[in-house]
């Protein structure tokens, strides 16, 4: 079920009602909230034979609460390490890991393995293995892991009841993805008693409507042009090229945040919030910068669950760099199971490492006498550009098609027809958008608070039919939905 | 105003139940004010009947007669996407307007001899102009074609796709429209390949508002009309044009896309009386030996390849890549393509006993 589409507005319209019915019954809530989270995740599988995966959303939530109530029973009473629960944590990863490294990667395993015997002259007849990849199986995998390891450091010190843990995992909200949420941010609000008279809405409204018009109107319009030049990069000129691939950039930015705003949205008028996931990332002067501004969930679980495991930055500095680089190709293989997405993750790291580097060269040898804001400017375009660039793997089908598209960067011939005024003016209005002061949106948000209610309705009702007309007839699914 | 006693005290909130009563408010808006393009795309997506049509086309019955639907109109005339409905018959007229001969000669029966095209050897410094186009099955497979047409040096090719459209629907897409009035006139296609058939197992409304129930004799007869249309208004005048129409391949069992052997039938018997219209068989391609749906198929290099995606509908990159080479084979019976640079690797293409249909059956037993 998608965010922008009349089947979920139907479902949202019948959870929102019944989850503040029951809302004063806790229980009673968490059950309905539950059934609701299950109901949406079964209505992806269009086919019968697909809907026994939802069942591996419920194995993960028993198995996962089973080994946190396993993992706080191993620890001591003041909360420390044993022998026993570290075990645990390690199963309860490798278990989490194993199911999800089956359902992401077998395929791209066995195709590699097989093309290899091909090239030797070896080759394999079926069966065609053919894993269908759960939607959603990576978010809600890393919550699970989260859960257990915040247990077993003792950072997350009341295991809670499988109902709690479930409605957790599951939650419609951020089931397919995310943000990542963890036990401590999420489980607590369940509890809080949130008063049905005080329902936040100016907030929610606005965050809706602004992913709304991002997913619909703004992606929609960016892959006008970033497809064909994706699809066919011998057609496009340089020029094209180039901006068919800042035309990605502002869509896969337009399309997982504008999912982001939806979700933290519907989630609020529940009385649930959410981390935020998303703060102007193509605002960065830098690659760390970036990744504090992009998909923020993800880069905090990363560094909390991988990067500081491997030793973070407690050691030498070739040290520190392994790690670094190393979190950033499983972060990139996190996101697929292609040498793409391993070459993204690759780039990503090793720009982060040589980025630490020049820093640590350039604070030695001293300002070069240039004008900070000339400095600040010149770091912007560096660093959009090379983010820019990684994304070319990130969403090119092949390694092929990748260096293809990149090499069109410098090709001659080729049509610059897609290019047009208003491709162009919308990649700047949405790059500009990245340096709009936060009190702007939110003095919008106070003025649409204090309207009437009938005002609200016209002003909601009417930006969704502008919004309907703005985009295309059919709404694409969600480019994070595949991760 | 009426609802303003029940706000909240608190800023930024509100009591649940005014809540409610905007997102109804608004949504009820939302669905009046877009009531015709709801309809369309319910009508492009899950055809004429079932209850989602049925209240699409209640909401949108009663949102003209009230005019709400007008200031969406208007939006969508300034940005020009007025619904495009001109028929087959009046696209004939006009095209034979243009030429200066009457309309009706383009459905009388042609006489083969003269009406096979002929084509030019093509050169890689006088390519031909390739356009490759239907709907979403064709994003792949055009993907394919492009790319596998333009390596062999012979040809200059363009990609034209739009997803969830047919030849049943003309409200939401208008396929001979968009022909005769852009694809034509701007790209002049010396090989036009073409597919539908994927949203097509849906019943026919007609303009008079009749419904014509999927493949019944009455839908029969319309699509045939409709698809002998089409064939008729991508004849070139100078005979220098050639259409490979491609049947849609049969859809896995689960995909609830059904006749797919019906459409192909349709295609293949019309492509019979027209000389310059050739019918690629896919379906010798995209199954096993007994005709049934295949996810994955031996190719000549003794591989088992996927050749469709995960949905079972839309097909893979080696799956695109097949049929096109299989278009550009059944294309040498036209034009010599001798100075191509390229050839198929044998992952690329079936074994040579797999051979296209003589004859297509309107149904194959077994399919959905």
């Amino acid at each position: 079920m998608l965010f922008p589409t009349i089947d979920f507005a139907v479902f949202f319209l019948v959870v929102f009602t019944g989850s503040w019915l029951l809302r004063p019954h806790k229980v009673a809530w968490k059950v309905f909230i539950l059934c609701a989270s299950f109901f949406f995740y079964g209505y992806w599988f269009s086919s019968q034979d697909d809907l026994p995966i939802t069942g591996l959303l419920a194995f993960s939530i028993v198995v996962n609460w089973a080994f946190g109530q396993a993992v706080f029973a191993a620890m001591t009473p003041d909360g420390e390490r044993t022998q026993r629960s570290r075990r645990l944590v390690r199963a309860a990863v490798i278990v989490d890991l194993g199911v999800l490294g089956y359902f992401k990667y077998v395929n791209f395993f066995l195709d590699s393995f097989t093309a290899r015997l091909t090239m030797i002259g070896v080759h394999l007849d079926g069966p065609f293995v053919n894993v269908l990849l759960p939607i959603g199986i990576s978010f809600f995998t890393f919550q699970a892991i989260s859960y257990v390891i915040d247990i077993g450091r003792g950072v997350w010190r009341r295991p809670v009841g499988l109902l709690d843990f479930a409605v957790y995992l599951s939650f419609f909200a951020h089931l397919v993805a995310g943000p990542i949420v963890r036990a401590s941010e999420f489980i607590p609000q369940l509890d809080a008693g949130a008063d049905p008279r005080y329902v936040p809405t100016a907030e929610p409204f606005m965050l809706i409507f602004r992913g709304l018009f991002k997913k619909i109107v703004i992606s929609s319009f960016m892959a006008t042009i970033a497809d064909p030049v994706f699809a066919l990069p011998q057609d496009s000129s340089s020029w094209q090229t180039l901006w068919g691939i800042y035309a990605y950039a502002i869509q896969i930015y337009a399309d997982f945040s504008g999912y982001t705003d939806i979700a933290i949205g519907v989630a609020l008028l529940l009385g649930i919030r959410f981390p935020q996931n998303f703060n102007a990332p193509y605002r960065a002067l830098s690659l760390q910068d970036f990744w504090r501004r992009w998909h923020m969930t993800l880069s905090r679980w990363l560094r909390d669950y991988l990067y500081i495991p491997l030793g973070g930055n407690r050691g030498s500095e070739l040290f520190t760099y392994r790690n670094l680089f190393l979190t950033m190709v499983i972060g990139g293989l996190w996101h697929g199971a292609h040498w793409t997405f391993v070459i993204w993750g690759v780039s990503q790291g090793g720009y982060l490492v040589g980025e630490r580097v020049v820093k640590q060269a350039w604070a030695r040898r001293g300002a070069m006498g240039l004008p900070p804001p000339l400095v600040k400017v010149l770091q912007w375009v560096l660093t959009f550009n090379v983010v820019c660039l990684s994304w070319v793997f990130f969403r090119a089908r092949s390694m092929g098609g990748a260096f293809e598209v990149l090499g069109r960067l410098i090709g001659d011939g080729g049509s610059s027809a897609m290019v047009t005024p208003l491709v162009i003016g919308t990649v700047l209005a949405m790059l500009a958008s990245q340096f709009v002061p936060q009190r702007i949106p939110e003095a919008v948000t106070t003025k649409f608070a204090r309207a009437a209610p009938v005002v609200q309705i016209l002003v909601l009702g009417a930006g969704l039919v502008l919004i309907d007309a703005l985009g295309p007839e059919g709404i694409a699914p969600f480019i994070y939905y595949q991760f | 105003m009426v609802l303003r006693p029940f706000r909240s005290s608190r800023p930024g909130t509100m009591p649940a139940g005014l809540v409610l009563v905007i997102l109804l408010g608004a949504l009820l808006i939302a669905m009046v004010g877009s009531a015709d393009a709801t309809l369309r795309q319910s009508q492009a997506k899950r055809g004429n009947s079932g209850w989602r049509t049925d209240v699409a086309e209640g909401v949108a019955g009663v949102a003209d007669f009230l005019h709400l639907t007008a200031p969406r109109r208007g939006l969508d005339d300034a940005m020009g996407r007025e619904a495009k409905t001109q028929s087959i018959d009046d696209l004939k007229n006009e095209l034979a307007a243009a030429s200066g001969s009457d309309g009706a000669t383009a459905t009388t029966t042609p006489d083969p001899a003269t009406l096979r095209p002929t084509l030019r050897t093509p050169t890689a410094a006088n390519p031909l102009k390739l356009w490759v186009g239907g709907d979403s099955v064709t994003e792949t497979f055009g993907t394919q074609m492009v790319r596998v047409s333009e390596g062999t040096g012979l040809f200059r090719s363009t990609l034209d796709f739009h997803l969830g459209t047919g030849l049943c629907v003309p409200s939401f897409f208008n396929w001979p429209e968009h022909l005769v009035k852009d694809v034509l006139p701007k790209d002049d296609p010396d090989v036009v390949v073409i597919m539908f058939g994927a949203n097509d197992g849906q019943n026919i409304k007609m303009p008079d508002g009749k419904v014509l129930e999927r493949f019944s004799p009455d839908w029969y007869a319309e699509y045939e009309r409709r698809v002998a249309g089409t064939m008729d208004l991508l004849r070139s005048p100078k005979n220098d044009r050639v259409v490979l129409w491609a049947g849609p391949p049969p859809m896995g069992p689960d995909t609830k896309t059904h006749g797919m052997d019906r459409i192909s039938n349709i295609a293949w018997k019309e492509a019979q009386t027209r000389p310059w219209v050739h019918f690629v068989d896919t379906w010798a391609f995209f199954t096993d030996n007994d005709l049934q749906f295949k996810h994955s198929v031996l190719m000549a290099s003794g591989e088992m390849k996927g050749l469709r995606q995960k949905d079972d509908i839309h097909m893979s990159d080696i799956g695109g890549t097949l049929l096109s080479w299989v278009a550009l084979d059944d294309l040498k019976a036209f034009v010599d393509l001798s100075g191509s640079k390229t050839q198929p690797t044998p992952g690329e293409i079936r074994p040579p006993d797999v051979k296209e249909r003589t004859e297509v059956p309107e149904t194959v037993p077994g399919a959905i």
